[in-house]
This record gives C-alpha cells, structure tokens and sequence, in this order.
C-alpha cells in the first residue's frame, strides 16, 4: 500500500497508545507530550530513535516530524543517531569520577570490549560512552547501565557486571525507556494501559 | 558544630519513605497547619523563616512565593526543579529516593500558598531510582486524598504530575526547564528586566513558581515549627538561615550527604566525610563545578553561608563539595571542568556556545604540553568576554571555575606551559 508522508507506519502497541492518551491528560496541549512519546517510542523501537519513530510520534501528537526531531537531538538520552547495541554502558569522567579512577574504569572497558567510547561491539551485545556527570558522586567512579547505577566501579566489579550483562536478554536501553514511562504515569493509569495491552492479547 | 539533621534526620530509616512511616515521624503536619492558616500567613511564615533557594542561586524563597497573583485570571503552576545535574551534587537524588513525602508535602505546601492547580517534578531521565520513589510517593499520597480534589478536606485542588528529562545540563536552568517541560529543545528563555518573571508568566504564559528539590522538602519543618524556629538555626551568619546539605566527594573517605548549619566552618566537612584520603588537602571546589576553586589556606577559613563564602571567594552553590588531595593537577582538573561546560552549553548565545569551546581547546594544548606563553592571558580574556555576557547562567559557570583557578593555582598553569607538563607528580 502506497504511503502519504502524513500517515507513517504506526508501530505502538496498545498498551504504548494507552500510556500516550493518558500522558496527554497531564498537559493543556499536545507538543508538552513531546519529551515523555518520545520515552514511549525509544521503548516500542526497541532502543533507538530512527526517523519512523520521530514521524510517529509528530503524527501522534500532530506535530511536524522536523519539529520532534528538532526536540529529540538535543537530548542526550535520545537515541537519534546509530542504533545502540542491546546494553549501553555509560562511563562517568567527570569531575570527582576523574579524579577516583575513571580514565582507568574507561580505559579497561574499552580494551575489554574492544571498541572506543562511542562505539557499538561487532556482535551488538554493547554500546559504550562516556558521559558528564551522572550525580552520584559518592559512589565515583561510577557507570549507568539503563536503568542501574554502579560504583565505585573496579576490575573485578566490570568483569562481574559484563558476565550478568551478557546473559541478559532483555536491553538495558529499552529497560530504562521503559522505566521512565512508568514513572511518569499514576496508578490507574498504568492499570489502563496493562488493561489494553491485555485485551490485545486475548 | 558537626551536624544538624533535619531535611535528612530519618533518611535512613526506609519507612520514611512510605507515607504511613512518614506520618508517623510528624510528616504532614506542616501541611495541616498551612491549611488552617490563610495563603498570606504561609508566605509570611516563609518569609520569617529567611529560607533561600537551595539550588544554587541562594534567592530569597517568599520573594517568588509571594510574587504570583493573589487574583486568579489563568491557571497557576508549581515546578519542583528535580534536574539535579551540577558535577558534584547529589543531594537532591538522595532526599527523592529516602525522603520523597518532604518533596511532595512541601509541594503541596507551596501549591496551597500560591494557589497553584498543577505541579510538575522535573527529574533528570537519569535519576531512575529517584523517580520510581517519587512515583511511589505521589500514588500513595493521591490514594490517602493527600493529592487530588479536595486536599485533606479542606476544599484544595492539586494534581502533581513527574515529568523527566533526557540528558541535558542546561535544563536545570529554569527558564530551560520550563522550555523542555512545555515539549521543546531546552534553551533558556528571555528574563526579567526583559520579559516577565516567571511567577507572572511562566509555564504556558501562566503564573509559575519554581524551586529547588531541597526548597521545597523545606517548608514543612518551617510550617510545622515555625518560621521564627527555623530562623534561628545559621543565626551567626550575616543572612543564611536553617541548614544546608553538602555533597561531599573526591579525596575523602566517607563521600556523602551531610547536612549542617549554615556557619559551620568548611573544614568540619571534611572531617565528617572521614578525613582526607590519599594525601594532604590541597584544594576544594565547595558549591558544585560552578564556584571558584579555594585553595587549603581558604578553606581553613571558610564558613559555610551564603555570604560568607563568598567573602573567601567562592560560593555555597548547590553545595557539591568536592576535596582534592596534594596529587590533583589542578590544571587537569580544569581543564576536565571546561569540558563539561563546552559538552552541555546549548549553543543558543555566541559568548557561551563560541567561549566554552575556546576554553576547552586553550587548556586542551596548554595540557597537551603545548601551551604558548600568551595563553594564560587569552583565556582570562575569554573568561571576561563570557562573564555577564551570555544569555543565561551557565557561561557565567563556565568562567567563574576557570578564572578561579587562574587565580589560585596560577603557577600550575604557568609551570605546565613553560615545562610542557605537570607540576604534580602523581599520587
């Protein structure tokens, strides 16, 4: 079927449009849903943000998919760029980090995995970055893998970590998308959307 | 003076966090007195009390309470800036995840003095742990009719929602904060003299008051106990009152949160922190990335309050306090500090997004061992040409660390660019 570029693809599952009709209660307009759809959609496509996401969400909000994209790079969290492998593991070099270790933290990670800050393991097990400071700074040098904080990191603590990662089938990327739509919906709310997840399935 | 626990007295105790454990320990109490009292009273109460915004600023807490219409013509909203992102700084997430209820009822709190309909808790998209006890919070507190319609019975309206970030320091501005709330990039927007403050026309051009994490867990204990009461604690500072939790990391063995009364000396931080760690203090950075460096002959002289630390030369800041020990390369450390503002300028104004980057790239080859005699100089000058000059705060962030340090620890720079390397052996 031939596509208008007003109607894209639409992936979101029911529970996902559930979440969305209920985010848009929490705001006088649509564009105030922006940050949270786009938490939903890095969640329904599956850690990443390509440009069917970002078209889905302006079509879902009735915005421009240039004006979400616009809102979707500035962030960081936002996985606009190349798709982040299944876990992404984000290195704190900031300030107190920096000077407790983390330049070594990185350095073992990266010749750990073989990859640089920035790049994505050949078998897409693992993303890794380095990032400004995560505020955690009692536990530097710290790492945030989705939606965990670990620190102060060591040898033997990266090694343990990276053993539970890789047998771990569920993305830490989708698992931190995830949790942040959870945390912006109340009770009931989440009750609607596990209601319509459910009638799906039946 | 060693610590004075209020906001964090029962951090430790996980019951806290549940609203049964939290009643329990006197918490709403400070909300069922507002509400027997009249708007005007609670600002009046806040006013006595001499609280200061605790994220950074130090701005007199009532001011904004008081400045939102006393008629109301448009909704009005409340904001809780939760966008804890200043290197150093970790009070705010540890007071969502042990003592979230002193958030929501101080909230509340505001909400009824301000007669705000909506409130938003702005957490940064990290602070997953933070959110989820917010969360558990906000649901118990709306089933026990301490959110919602009709407030404790008392005819108040008021729904808190949490909305979080993604990844963005700029966003803890609170004009850039209310741009990303309302669904764009986050920039900071126009302020007064030149556009209306917020509590006039913030959030969807409607009235907004907005305050720090550790503002808000504040205003129950001054309603509960009193303005007057909590004006007494820090009352041997020039204008600093109750207490202040520090973030205290780097160098030290027991990193952590300690709350203390303002005018304690600096120097009892450290020893609650457990001592230096590794060497001998040699510098401390006392109020987050943002302040100026002190050196240890300052710090043996500082006294925590607002402005008494800037009587030293540095600032109290959202008070992530950082101690470095005798083997930090300060030029190093600046130079790493430069990089955080060049990574998290917005890149809306020219002095910040053009100023940063210079920064990072003249301490990048002045580290590289190639740093040229006129350098030290040159980036005075780009510290003063961002100073005052950038459209919001976070280029007067950017320079204030980087001219502190060049004032401090000059002959570090100095070394570094006539020797090409470090004056620091390391550690």
């Amino acid at each position: 079927m031939s596509q208008s570029p007003d109607t894209p693809n639409l992936r979101f599952s029911a529970k996902a449009v559930a979440e969305l009709e209920s985010l848009k209660t929490h705001y006088p307009n649509l564009k105030a849903c922006i940050l949270p759809a786009l938490w939903i959609a890095q969640r329904e496509y599956g850690g990443h943000l390509p440009p069917e996401a970002i078209a889905e969400v302006a079509h879902r909000l009735k915005r421009s998919p240039a004006e979400v994209q616009g809102v979707a790079t500035f962030y960081s969290m936002y996985n606009t760029g190349h798709k982040p492998g299944r876990h992404m593991i984000e290195v704190c070099t900031c300030l107190t980090c920096s000077v407790c270790g983390a330049w070594d933290v990185a350095a073992y990670l990266e010749q750990k995995l073989g990859i640089k800050m920035g790049e994505t393991t050949p078998d897409g097990m693992f993303t890794l970055h380095g990032v400004e400071c995560l505020n955690a700074c009692d536990r530097a040098p710290l790492i945030q893998v989705g939606d965990e904080y670990h620190g102060p990191m060591d040898e033997q603590k990266i090694d343990a970590l990276l053993e539970r990662l890789r047998n771990e089938p569920e993305s830490k990327v989708v698992a931190l998308a995830d949790a942040l739509v959870q945390v912006h919906l109340k009770e009931e709310e989440r009750e609607k959307a596990r209601r319509a997840a459910e009638a799906v399935r039946n | 003076m060693g610590e004075y626990k209020l906001l964090l007295r029962h951090s430790h105790d996980p019951a806290y966090a549940t609203l049964d454990g939290y009643q329990r320990l006197g918490g709403y109490e400070g909300l069922r007195k507002a509400l027997s009292m009249d708007r005007q009273q609670v600002i009046d109460e806040v006013k006595t009390s001499g609280l200061r915004g605790r994220g950074g600023a130090g701005f007199p807490a009532w001011i904004k309470w008081n400045g939102l219409p006393k008629q109301k013509t448009k909704p009005h909203y409340l904001i809780c800036n939760a966008d804890e992102g200043e290197p150093g700084t970790f009070k705010d997430k540890q007071l969502m995840e042990t003592c979230p209820f002193l958030v929501v009822e101080g909230m509340t709190i505001a909400a009824y003095a301000t007669q705000a309909d909506v409130g938003y808790i702005y957490i940064r998209g990290e602070f997953v742990d933070a959110a989820r006890s917010m969360r558990r919070a906000i649901d118990e507190a709306y089933r026990a009719g301490l959110l919602g319609k009709n407030i404790l019975g008392a005819g108040m309206d008021f729904e808190l929602h949490i909305h979080t970030g993604a990844g963005s320091y700029e966003c803890g501005e609170e004009s850039a904060l209310m741009s990303s709330l309302m669904g764009e990039r986050g920039m900071p927007r126009l302020k007064f003299p030149h556009a209306p403050l917020p509590t006039i026309s913030g959030l969807w051009d409607s009235p907004t008051l907005i305050n720090n994490v550790e503002t808000y867990a504040c205003a129950p204990f001054i309603l509960s106990n009193g303005g007057a009461w909590y004006a007494s604690i820090g009352a041997s500072t020039k204008n600093s009152r109750g207490t202040k939790i520090f973030s205290v990391s780097g160098h030290v063995r027991k990193p952590g949160n300690y709350e203390v009364e303002f005018g304690t000396p600096l120097m009892e931080l450290l020893e609650l922190a457990g001592g230096m760690k590794g060497g001998a203090l040699k510098a401390c950075v006392p109020g987050g990335s943002s302040v100026p460096i002190l050196d240890a002959e300052a710090c043996q002289k500082a006294i925590i309050g607002y402005e008494e630390m800037m009587e030293v030369g540095s600032m109290v800041g959202s008070g992530g306090c950082m101690f470095l020990n005798e083997h930090t390369d300060i030029v190093e450390f600046i130079w790493r500090t430069s990089m955080f503002y060049k990574d998290e300028s917005c890149g809306k104004c020219t002095p910040c997004r053009e100023g940063t980057r210079w920064m990072f790239l003249i301490l990048d080859r002045i580290k590289a061992g190639q740093g040229r005699p006129e350098d030290l100089q040159l980036l005075e000058d780009v510290c003063r040409q961002i100073d005052g000059r950038s459209f919001c705060g976070l280029g007067d962030a950017a320079a204030w660390p980087v001219a502190g340090a060049l004032k401090v620890f000059r002959h570090e720079f100095e070394h570094y660019v006539r020797h090409g390397r470090s004056l620091v052996a390391r550690g």
